[in-house]
């Protein structure tokens, strides 16, 4: 299974790179413009392929669940964050070379009387940067989740329609017919990407929506909505993945937040839930979702899931982080499989611990040890104390460390050490998977 | 270690792309 992953996955970053550059390289069949110095036909290919680039990005964040199951939907995001700056990088670069080879294109007459496509080319690149910058400082700019997200597809739609149109207008290269229709079929797939997420997508989830059948109140203000299909079976999902949660409006609004399913993933009927805590933002209006409410759900997604039987499976949950491993103990007591498991579940203090009671009432059913981790504990507490790190792995786990399978999903600092710590202790990086709260 | 092996991925495609635009260049000079 993991070879066929690893095959799929290679087959997709070749399918990515002749998207990029097919389109390039095909301008230099047919009938060929007068040849320029080396770096302004360089400076052209930055241009070319940084746009091509930045249109793919479309393709990176639709969801598809075929290109993000071998690597999950965490890492394609962070692969579309880094690949944008690269894009950005070359989309710059394009006139800044141009400009160093002919300084006379800054003259204020050339300026002045620069054609429509050369302004088209300006508002592409100041659409670039403020992609850039408001995805980069979101948090610092105060920007909303909701208003960021809806500024940064038009912001992406304008830089490449813009970046198009330059690129037609100047036509150095789009002589032959056939290369115009080429680029320009290669926007429409673009945008085509995105109306198949904005519309089609939607569209889909519409005719599949979901009932609130129960609101519960959980340990450390969080809220788990129990959900039904309405008039149809649902999905499958592998416990440890995530679906995209729509409560407020249709589906065609930008309100759609990734949660990890927190129930068992053998549960009857189609029935999932998700448990979600009160971090002040969008999460604050959960707990006054009533029962009966219609949400649409998209999922599920991600690779974070149970591995080996053979193995002892090490969770490690931070906060609300432990939503994903408790669909994992839930799906494994439901399934009735006695692998040894470790929860290492570090929280605030002792009323912030979601699912405390029921986790003590499953290691009956489980081979299930669970280690609470606090932050302040109370008076006259014995157990562990502080932030989860590698000496208390090595108080509760059984050597050899790199034996065992590690899930670990909490805040990102959190994450960022204990990974730190498993490398230290030589555990290999297919032994431990990740699942992190943001994308963005 | 996932974002460091999509850091590294991206790098990887970074690289392969601008050697590519490299050689269009140069097939473009060398006509």
């Amino acid at each position: 299974m993991q070879l066929l992953y690893s095959l799929r996955g290679a087959v997709w970053i070749l399918v990515y790179l002749l998207f990029i550059l097919a389109p390039l390289f095909a301008l230099l069949a047919g009938s060929h413009p007068p040849t320029r110095d080396f770096w302004t036909e360089f400076s052209v290919a930055l241009g070319y392929s940084g746009l091509a680039m930045m249109g793919l990005q479309f393709g990176l964040t639709a969801r598809f669940r075929y290109v993000t199951e071998p690597w999950g939907e965490d890492v394609i995001y962070h692969f579309h964050r880094q690949i944008s700056l690269i894009a950005v990088g070359l989309v710059i670069t394009h006139p800044l070379i141009l400009v160093a080879v002919k300084p006379e294109l800054l003259a204020p007459s050339n300026m002045l009387e620069a054609p429509l496509s050369a302004h088209l080319a300006l508002l592409s690149i100041f659409s670039v940067i403020a992609l850039v910058v408001t995805a980069l400082w979101r948090a610092a700019l105060n920007l909303k989740y909701e208003t960021w997200h809806l500024t940064h597809i038009v912001l992406a739609v304008v830089a490449i329609t813009a970046g198009v149109v330059h690129m037609v207008g100047s036509s150095f290269y789009l002589v032959d017919p056939w290369k115009q229709s080429l680029w320009i079929g290669l926007t429409i797939f673009w945008i085509g990407l995105l109306l198949y997420v904005r519309i089609v997508k939607p569209l889909f989830m519409l005719r599949r929506p979901y009932r609130v059948s129960e609101v519960r109140q959980e340990r450390g203000d969080t809220t788990t909505l129990v959900m039904q299909p309405d008039g149809h079976p649902g999905f499958h999902f592998n416990p440890g993945q995530f679906g995209w949660l729509m409560v407020w409006g249709s589906p065609f609004k930008i309100t759609g937040h990734p949660f990890s399913f927190s129930s068992s993933a053998a549960a009857k009927g189609g029935r999932v839930e998700m448990s979600i805590r009160n971090l002040g933002d969008f999460t604050k209006e959960i707990q006054r979702v009533p029962v009966g409410k219609r949400v649409y759900l998209d999922g599920p997604y991600g690779a974070f899931t149970i591995g080996n039987p053979a193995d002892m499976h090490v969770l490690i949950a931070g906060g609300v982080g432990v939503t994903p491993m408790m669909s994992m103990i839930r799906t494994l007591a439901d399934r009735g499989d006695k692998r040894p498991v470790i929860l290492l579940y570090g929280s605030k203090d002792r009323e912030s611990i979601t699912f405390c009671e029921e986790l003590e009432v499953l290691k009956a059913r489980l081979d299930l040890t669970v280690v609470h981790v606090l932050a302040n504990p109370p008076a006259g507490w014995t157990g562990e104390q502080g932030f989860i790190n590698a000496e208390m792995f090595k108080r509760h786990l059984p050597p050899p460390y790199s034996d065992h399978e590690y899930f670990i999903c909490g805040p990102g600092v959190m994450m960022d050490a204990i990974e730190k710590a498993l490398g230290e202790m030589g555990v290999p990086m297919a032994k431990y998977h990740s699942e992190r709260y943001s994308f963005v | 270690m996932r974002r460091v092996f999509a850091d590294r991925l991206a790098f990887a495609t970074g690289v392969i792309v601008i050697l590519m635009l490299i050689l269009f260049a140069l097939s473009r000079v060398a006509g």
